[in-house]
Formats: C-alpha cells, sequence, structure tokens
C-alpha cells in the first residue's frame, strides 16, 4: 500500500482544513450582514462548487505559472496543491458555516447588545458556540472532501511522491497499471477515513449541539 | 428620568413623545403592529429612528436634527438599559447562571463575583435551585425570571420589558405581577411596558400611552384614558363601548338620532356646531323604572351576566342607538328588569367626554405634542 500517498493526503487535508476554517468562519459572518451585495458575492464563492476540476486546474496553473505572486513557482509542489485545495474548497467550508450564523436568532444578537457585550464578544461567547455545529461539518465536509480531491491535483501537482502524489492520484496510477489490489485498499483507507469524520461530526457535535456550559 | 421624542418615516412609520420618571411604570399600549415595540427597541438602540431625542438621567443617548443629521448615538451595549424580551431570547448554550452572569463580563468583577452576583440575582428571582439548568430545561416562568435577572445584572438606568406576560400561564403571571411590582419599589428607574392588554396595564402602569400607527395618541393615568380619552380612536383603541356621536354647539350636545339635548361642559377646543364623538362612564349612567325630569325612555333589548355584574343593554325609544350599563345582579332584580322592560334612563351630562372625531386613516392628526 502506498502508504506515503495516504499520508500526503492526510496532510494536505489538515492543513487545507486548518486555513480554511478561519477564513470560512470570517466569510461566512461577513455574509450574514450584507444586504445587496451578497448573492454576487455567494454566487462567486460558490464557483469551485459548479466548475469542472480540471477548468479550475487548468486556471490555476495559468496562474501559479513559473513565478507566482509568492515569487516561486507553485505548480507541482506541496504549497501549489495545497492553495488550489483551499481555493476549491471555499463554499464547503463557507456554506455550513454561514447557515449556522444565520441560524442563529436575531434577538440573541440582540440580547447579547443589551447585555453590554461588544461585537467580539458576541462572536466570542455567543456565535461562536451556537455555530459550532456548522463549523465542525464544514471541518470534516473539507477534510473528506480534500482526501478525495483529484481532478485539480493532478491538473496543478502532477504525480511527484512525497510532494503531490496523494492517495487519489496514487489509485488512479494503481488503476492505469493494473494494480487494483494495491488500488483497493488505499479505496478503502480513504473510504473508512472519510466514513469516520462525517460519522464523527455528525455524531459527536450533531445530536448534542448545545453543551452544557458554565460561567464565563 | 427617561425622555423620549423620536420620529421616523421608514421603514415603519413612528413618532413618539414619552417621559417616564424614575419608579414609574409606564405602558404603551396599542393595536398588533401599532409600533410599541419598535419604540421600545429604539429607547434600547436596537431601532436607529431619523430624528429626535432620546435622554436618560441627563445623558443623551440618541440626538438627530431635522434634517436627520446624527450629532449622539450610543450603542445599545452603551446606554444601560435591561431589556426584557418577549420570547426571553436567553442564550441558549449557557445555563441559567452564566445566562446572567454574562451581562457582568465587562463589569469589571472577576469570575467568582460574577458568580457570585449572578447567583444572588436568581436567588432573589426564586430560582436559585435551577441555576444550573440550561433554558430548555426550564419552563417559561422560570425562563422569564432568568431573563429578568440578566436585565437587572448590569444595573440599568432604564427597564424596558417587551410584552413579558404574553407568553406564559395565568397563576404564573400573577407571581410575576408581584415580582414587577417589588422591583418597582427596590429598582426606583424608569420602567417601561410595553403590551396589547389593556387589563394588565390597567394593572399595573402609572400612565398609558395609546399608540397607533407608529404615532402616540394619548399619554395620561389609566383612569383619565378611560374615562376622558383624548379623540374617538383612542376611545376605540381603549375600548370604549358607550361611545357615541352628535353635535356640540355652545356648551349643547345633541346627541345623533335622539332629541334628547345635555349641557357639557369643554375646554373650549371643540369649534362650534363641530360633530363631535362623546363617552360617558357607568359612574355616569342611571336606570329607573319611573321617569324622571331628566331621563329618556329605553328598552332592555339584551342581557348578560358577567359573574358579579349584568351587563344590560337598552336601547333609546325611537332611535337606533343602543347603551350599555353594568350593574349588580341585586340592582337588576330590584328594577325587575327583563327583556322588553321600558326603563328611563338618566346620564349625567357632568360626566360626559366630549372629542373630536377621527379623520379616516389619518391618525396624525391627534399627534400628542
Amino acid at each position: 500500500m502506498d502508504i506515503d500517498a495516504i499520508l500526503l493526503s492526510l496532510k494536505l487535508a489538515f492543513w487545507t482544513m486548518a486555513l480554511i476554517l478561519p477564513f470560512g468562519i470570517w466569510v461566512a459572518h461577513k455574509l450574514i450582514k450584507l444586504n445587496k451585495s451578497r448573492p454576487w458575492l455567494e454566487a462567486a464563492l460558490a464557483l469551485p462548487l459548479v466548475l469542472p476540476p480540471t477548468v479550475l486546474g487548468y486556471y490555476f496553473l495559468v496562474a501559479f505559472g513559473n513565478t507566482s505572486i509568492f515569487g516561486f513557482p507553485l505548480v507541482f509542489s506541496f504549497p501549489g496543491i495545497l492553495l488550489a485545495s483551499l481555493i476549491v474548497n471555499i463554499p464547503f467550508a463557507i456554506q455550513p458555516i454561514q447557515r449556522a450564523f444565520e441560524a442563529i436568532n436575531p434577538e440573541i444578537r440582540e440580547a447579547a447588545q443589551v447585555s453590554g457585550l461588544s461585537n467580539w464578544q458576541i462572536f466570542r461567547l455567543i456565535e461562536l458556540p451556537l455555530s459550532w455545529r456548522g463549523i465542525t461539518g464544514a471541518a470534516a465536509l473539507t477534510f473528506a472532501h480534500t482526501l478525495g480531491e483529484f481532478g485539480v491535483v493532478l491538473m496543478v501537482g502532477g504525480a511527484i511522491p512525497n510532494e503531490t502524489k496523494t492517495a487519489s492520484i496514487s489509485i488512479y496510477d494503481k488503476v492505469q497499471s493494473f494494480d487494483t489490489s494495491g488500488a483497493g485498499a488505499i479505496a478503502l483507507v480513504l473510504l473508512g477515513i472519510s466514513l469516520v469524520c462525517i460519522a464523527l461530526s455528525y455524531g459527536i457535535f450533531g445530536r448534542y449541539p448545545n453543551h452544557r456550559r458554565g460561567i464565563n | 428620568m427617561l425622555k423620549v421624542k423620536i420620529s421616523q418615516n421608514t421603514p415603519s412609520p413612528l413618532q413618539i413623545s414619552l417621559e417616564c420618571a424614575p419608579g414609574e411604570l409606564h405602558a404603551l399600549v396599542g393595536p398588533s403592529g401599532s409600533g410599541k415595540t419598535t419604540a421600545l427597541r429604539t429607547i434600547a438602540g436596537l431601532n436607529i429612528p431619523s430624528r429626535g431625542k432620546i435622554e436618560c438621567n441627563g445623558e443623551v443617548w440618541f440626538e438627530a436634527d431635522d434634517l436627520g443629521n446624527k450629532v449622539q448615538q450610543l450603542s445599545p451595549a452603551e446606554r444601560s438599559c435591561g431589556f426584557l424580551f418577549q420570547q426571553y431570547a436567553l442564550f441558549p448554550h449557557l445555563n441559567a447562571l452564566a445566562n446572567v452572569a454574562i451581562s457582568l463580563h465587562n463589569s469589571g468583577l472577576n469570575a467568582s463575583e460574577r458568580k457570585k452576583v449572578s447567583l444572588n440575582l436568581l436567588d432573589r428571582m426564586g430560582i436559585a435551585d435551577l441555576a444550573g439548568r440550561l433554558p430548555h430545561q426550564l419552563s417559561g416562568g422560570q425562563q422569564q425570571r432568568v431573563a429578568l435577572a440578566r436585565a437587572l445584572a448590569r444595573h440599568p438606568k432604564v427597564l424596558l420589558l417587551d410584552e413579558p406576560f404574553s407568553a406564559i400561564d395565568a397563576p404564573t403571571r400573577q407571581g410575576l405581577y408581584k415580582t414587577l411590582a417589588e422591583l418597582r419599589t427596590d429598582l426606583n428607574i424608569p420602567m417601561i411596558l410595553v403590551t396589547h392588554d389593556l387589563r394588565e396595564a390597567d394593572l399595573l402602569a402609572d400612565r398609558i400611552t395609546v399608540i397607533d400607527q407608529g404615532i402616540s395618541l394619548q399619554t395620561a393615568a389609566p383612569q383619565t384614558l378611560f374615562q376622558k380619552p383624548r379623540n374617538s380612536r383612542v376611545a376605540e383603541l381603549v375600548g370604549i363601548r358607550n361611545m357615541f356621536h352628535g353635535v356640540f354647539n355652545a356648551g349643547k350636545l345633541t346627541w345623533d338620532g335622539c332629541k334628547q339635548i345635555f349641557i357639557v361642559a369643554d375646554k373650549g377646543k371643540i369649534p362650534p356646531k363641530a360633530r363631535v364623538a362623546w363617552v360617558i362612564p357607568q359612574s355616569g349612567l342611571s336606570v329607573h323604572s319611573n321617569p324622571t325630569s331628566a331621563s329618556v325612555p329605553a328598552v332592555v333589548e339584551k342581557m348578560s351576566g358577567l359573574g358579579q355584574i349584568a351587563v344590560i343593554q337598552l336601547r333609546i325609544q325611537d332611535s337606533k342607538n343602543t347603551i350599555e350599563w353594568e350593574a349588580s345582579p341585586a340592582e337588576v332584580r330590584r328594577l325587575g328588569m327583563e327583556v322588553g322592560s321600558q326603563m328611563y334612563l338618566e346620564l349625567d351630562g357632568n360626566q360626559i367626554h366630549i372629542m373630536p372625531l377621527r379623520p379616516i386613516n389619518d391618525p396624525r392628526r391627534f399627534i400628542d405634542h
């Protein structure tokens, strides 16, 4: 079994999740306060959902090119596939968090305001805990989705072992070389990890969304 | 002292003027959608009006000139209002104690002091033993008490109550009436109560402001409001049943559809030969079985008993006007009253209150200046 590819996929999924969640929370929180520009912004942020991965990959390839805004080439490197993965996962991170923020009764925010809390305190002490379910859902979705990402990663990163050859690409390579048992083993591992993270998200945070909390 | 004089045209029209002294309970009443909750939210800073001024104990919370330029605008957090929401708005992820303690987050107290103060407040509300429960584990009345404790935690300068009794059962309501009465004495701050229940406003409030279509029509003590409504719309809104129309000229009121003329005092505000609405309280009515010099013949049209009170509907002879008279069952028996009996109704002109008619769809004519 290609352990390196699985570890690389886990590393990519972890960093994608870790970097996109704060961004997702920030954007989702901004979005719920917008009025007129909101539909356009939402549409732009949802684009990765509907664009074919090869189209996205092509644009990344063109954009990252030989020199990128970072001063070094991003194609065929781990930072390159991480950046691509972050962009692809934007809708998966933002939408569940946005729905969770929207589900908070506006009176709860107003009650916090008249209780003397600042905007930051309202966000930290009220909105964030009440949106916990959406945030863990977003985390599970981005993690599982990144594990299985194929098209964009292949276009941007190629298949360099230990650098850009993720588990999905390894499965593809193995199928191409008729190593079906090797492909099946990695596929099973990916299936198991994805199932566990979705189940964790649903089971732990889904069933008991409101943990009993003590004094702040 | 809380002084409010605000107006806005959008999103819904609002033109409110009221004052509330420390220790006073001031009720805002009006039909659904009349703007009473918007008025309350405006005081708290949750709604920003276009023009006007909100001042509490000399501190200006909001001020905007006639052109809408904001001179002063404190945030809800800076206003120090205790706000009791209709649906409580407790933080669902925090237990009762933490719901109260969160109001003290910026008070300068440390966590154990905040806990102690919050526990004392819950104890005062009689629910200290429920401190560890989450809101969904509490009954409506208990949630209401937690919300009240939270509203009081910051030592507010004003207490704002938005329909606090609408979602709780009658026995719990009685308990909360008592708590509110005690708080009124203890806190000595202005308290504004929004309610659509006139009986409740009459029971609890020192003064009532009647609001209709976003405009405050009249502010008065409950008794004054029921006896001397400023105009026919106020009379309608406060549920006065014996309201009639007529023509007023030189101190004499002619009742539409009747020959009777009453000598009525007014403040000289009604122009000559003006069409007016008029009301008379129950204390201004007397019914006799025999005619008197000033009585009007009337026939008993309907009788209904309401426990200790019987409500008798009398039709004035040769007219379409009916008047409701409330009496004890003993009085009804003494008069030998039954449906169809001929009675003689006497109206005390001194207790008749005349007022201008309401122009259709234009309550603005009666803005409370």
